[in-house]
């Protein structure tokens, strides 16, 4: 919605989060927010994985 | 003399003599006695005693210990031991009640936001009023289960967390997924239960078609939903499409160049003309001679030189119509999956589609259809959450530079880089392999929802192939627990092991003997229409029991990682050591579901579990018996099945070289996930280079997982961190409608939440990479 701020300037986006789409067990989630406890805890931890020239084929 | 007793719940009620001498009744009859006149006197002693002791109101523990004391004093051990007995079993179900009923509290005033039990599973929206609903039944039903269907030992190793029923509140009810076969449903049309649907005549009805049967099956059952030959099925209604789209075009061209009235009845004449005398009509490869078949009969109308225009006309146009009606109806075939919903509308159908090896014409434009309207995104530029996508790759077909589906391949790696779907399955892979057939779609390895699989078939072995076949249930043994009471001592660890495997094999029979009594009307859709296979032959009023024989009975597993820690202090990631018995487990596991499936004549076969809602019930069970184990017990969650943990850094290549051979061992399913760091986009070589080891190392199942994240503000798309790479603001921070208009990324329509759509990424986009 749009709001006039005190500069009188109209402002979008007041309280509107960022989407972050990850997988769960295999499907993917649009937000954070419905995965139960213990998957929050998963993603939070999860670290990268480096493809390096090995892989090369 | 006692005139009142006080109840559990503080009521003041009259005493009643008679009620004592029932229950030490009940227990003496339990034992054989049937001497009522004994339980009175008996029941008269328990409340002199009570009188003596000067206790005028008692309350009902007071008497029940008092029963005891007398029972033992009159030297009646056994009925005494009975009545304990009975006691603890009202004191059980009396807690449960309770237990039941601060459950329901909870899902009433709680948000899911404040409740986990609503989060179990992320598909459900727990705060809507269906969610909560189904979250009541749910729960009731396993507390119902437990006190009266349950066998004791089976419920007691599930509370106690030795292991998992999953969908248990489904105990009753029916069995877990199916491969859907769209293209035998179709065939003659088909009724959903509240109506007929004729048999499709054009790709948008396919397609919407293919979305009813999705949510129509997923209401006959708990699990997801799988088409498992998705391109070969669609291909079909492209193919009436074209047929219908080409002759509407020449007779638009009849009608413009030779002026002719009814030019749609000739159009249509001479197509049936051909295909009753040649057995061939208009298609959209154009390879098959029609069209030199239809010049001969057009000259009756005009010229040759008109023919030959007519003919390009209407190729040429039936063509672009047909690639845009398909695309059309994938489009909305995946908006549908991600807005329809099941189960009285609290979850949206859990859905799956495979396909990649149909190497026709219309195959392929299906294909390349539905990748691009996932890349495309839904109305405001989201990505689709269903269904999952699962391209089959197969050397020979599309894997390779040259073969028929390669470029299918490269554009599925392109959007799985944006999107994350579709995931990678793998026919080569020699488990997968051993069941493939050429020419037979059946016998190309499928998945459904979050990882099953279901091709091998004891029971029928000249019927192994997916379609309308899937899992009936599964449970999971607490592996890690198993591993900290060993102590150290792989010899004992091996032996429990085998305790639970008999116990769970037990209760998948267990579990069976139910769902084998259920008629062929519990289910309408799945069996009623023939979807569930061979179920056709069967009456409403059949039992299921001899169709269901073709599912599968699966046991889980997760914590493999956690388990060798506590074993030998060291997971699969960390030595070869742990690795070459992490494959010990995992193959003895394995050796003893088909040891069972001989033994029985039943599929039972071994699950690396998913575990959304287990992962954390598990772990915090035993971190609560064992204390905070490094490594063990330390995370709020047990890995996931065989993977290397989530937190352990290991190369991409080194994480599937490892889990590979797992693949080949839980043939009830599987998956591995890559994460890949920054934009794939931007490096879709490393993308495709990932998807292609994986099908070196013999994995069955995989898929690689990347940040994507929206800003939909701007409507950006791609990885955000703190701050939106487009329009610079931060979560929850206002921008100026000024700037989005600089950037090109405002509409007036859409004020409430900025945007729609996204100009950056239409401008992007590349133009149809496939050619046919």
């Amino acid at each position: 919605m749009v709001q006039i701020n005190q500069d009188g300037v109209e402002m979008v986006g007041k309280g509107v989060g960022f989407e972050r789409i990850r997988r769960i067990t295999g499907y993917l989630v649009g937000t954070l927010d419905r995965f139960n406890d213990a998957k929050r805890a998963e993603v939070g931890e999860r670290v990268k994985h480096t493809v390096s020239r090995e892989v090369k084929l | 003399m006692i005139q009142t007793i006080v109840k559990r719940d503080g009521r003041c009620v009259l005493f009643d003599l008679d009620k004592i001498a029932a229950a030490i009744f009940k227990a003496a009859q339990a034992l054989g006695g049937s001497d009522y006149e004994m339980a009175r006197a008996l029941a008269e002693q328990v409340a002199a005693s009570l009188e003596e002791a000067g206790n005028q109101s008692p309350t009902v523990e007071e008497i029940q210990d008092a029963v005891e004391r007398t029972l033992v004093d009159n030297g009646h051990a056994r009925t005494a031991k009975e009545f304990i007995l009975y006691r603890a079993q009202r004191t059980r179900v009396r807690d449960m009640n309770t237990r039941l009923m601060k459950t329901y509290e909870e899902l009433t005033y709680k948000s899911a936001d404040e409740n986990d039990i609503k989060r179990e599973n992320a598909n459900i929206d727990g705060d809507t009023a269906m969610g909560t609903m189904l979250k009541y039944g749910s729960e009731g039903a396993k507390q119902f289960y437990h006190m009266f269907v349950l066998r004791p030992e089976h419920s007691k190793a599930h509370l106690a967390g030795d292991i998992h029923i999953h969908d248990l509140d489904f105990l009753t009810l029916t069995t877990t997924c199916c491969q859907i076969d769209i293209d035998k449903l179709f065939t003659g049309g088909f009724c959903t239960g509240h109506g007929f649907l004729r048999e499709p005549n054009d790709i948008s009805s396919y397609a919407a078609l293919a979305c009813i049967a999705i949510q129509s099956n997923q209401n006959d059952q708990h699990g997801g939903q799988s088409i498992p030959n998705f391109d070969y099925g669609m291909a079909k209604g492209v193919a009436k499409t074209y047929r219908k789209l080409y002759t509407r075009n020449l007779a638009k061209g009849l009608e413009l160049f030779c002026g002719i009235d009814d030019a749609e009845g000739i159009a249509k004449a001479i197509r049936d003309g051909i295909s009753d005398a040649r057995g061939i009509g208009p298609v959209f490869a154009d390879d098959n001679g029609y069209r030199d078949q239809e010049a001969e009969l057009l000259h009756e109308y005009t010229d040759g030189e008109t023919t030959e225009k007519l003919q390009q006309f209407a190729r040429r146009e039936a063509v672009k119509e047909t690639r845009r009606a398909t695309y059309q109806a994938m489009e909305a075939f995946v908006h549908n999956l991600n807005t329809m919903h099941s189960r009285a509308g609290a979850q949206i159908p859990f859905s799956s589609i495979n396909y990649g090896t149909d190497t026709s014409p219309e195959g392929r434009l299906v294909v390349e259809c539905v990748l691009r309207a996932t890349e495309a995104g839904l109305g405001n530029g989201e990505t689709p959450i269903f269904p999952i996508h699962i391209f089959k790759v197969k050397e020979g077909i599309n894997f390779n530079d040259g073969e028929p589906n390669y470029d299918l391949f490269k554009l599925a790696c392109r959007v799985s880089a944006k999107r994350l779907f579709p995931n990678f399955s793998f026919i080569d892979a020699p488990y997968n392999l051993q069941y493939y057939k050429p020419g037979h779609p059946e016998t190309e390895i499928a998945y459904m929802g979050c990882r099953t699989r279901v091709i091998g078939n004891h029971y029928d072995p000249t019927r192994e192939i997916v379609n309308g076949r899937g899992n009936l249930s599964f449970t999971s043994v607490n592996l890690p627990r198993i591993a900290i009471r060993a102590k150290g001592d792989v010899d004992w660890f091996f032996e429990e092991l085998d305790r639970k495997i008999d116990l769970v094999i037990d209760q998948l029979m267990e579990r069976f003997e139910i769902q084998a009594k259920k008629k062929v009307r519990n289910y309408p859709f799945l069996m009623g229409q023939g979807v569930w296979i061979d179920s056709d032959k069967l009456g409403p009023d059949d039992e299921v029991r001899e169709v269901l024989k073709h599912g599968t009975l699966s046991m889980g597993f997760i914590g493999l990682a956690e388990t060798l820690k506590a074993l030998i202090g060291q997971h699969h990631g960390e030595s070869e050591y742990a690795q070459n018995l992490g494959l010990e487990i995992i193959g003895h596991m394995r050796r003893r579901m088909d040891d069972a499936t001989r033994a029985t004549g039943f599929n039972y076969t071994l699950l690396a579990t998913p575990a959304e809602g287990l992962s954390g019930r598990f772990v915090r069970m035993d971190r609560k018996q064992f204390g905070e184990l490094e490594g063990i017990t330390d995370h709020e969650f047990y890995t996931n099945s065989f993977h290397i943990p989530v937190y352990y850094n290991i190369s991409a290549s080194e994480k599937i070289r490892l889990e590979a051979p797992y693949h080949a061992l839980t043939n009830a399913g599987h998956i591995s996930y890559i994460e890949l760091d920054g934009d794939p986009l931007k490096n879709l070589d490393a993308f495709e280079q990932v998807v292609r080891y994986m099908k070196e190392c013999g994995i069955g199942y995989g898929s690689i997982n990347h940040p994507v994240d929206r800003d939909p503000v701007c409507g950006y798309t791609g990885i955000i961190d703190e701050v939106c790479p487009r329009c610079g603001r931060r979560e929850g921070e206002a921008v100026s409608v000024q700037k989005l208009r600089e950037l090109g990324c405002w509409q007036e329509s859409a004020a409430n939440c900025g945007y729609c759509g996204d100009p950056f990424e239409e401008s992007e986009r590349s133009a149809n990479p496939l050619s046919f």
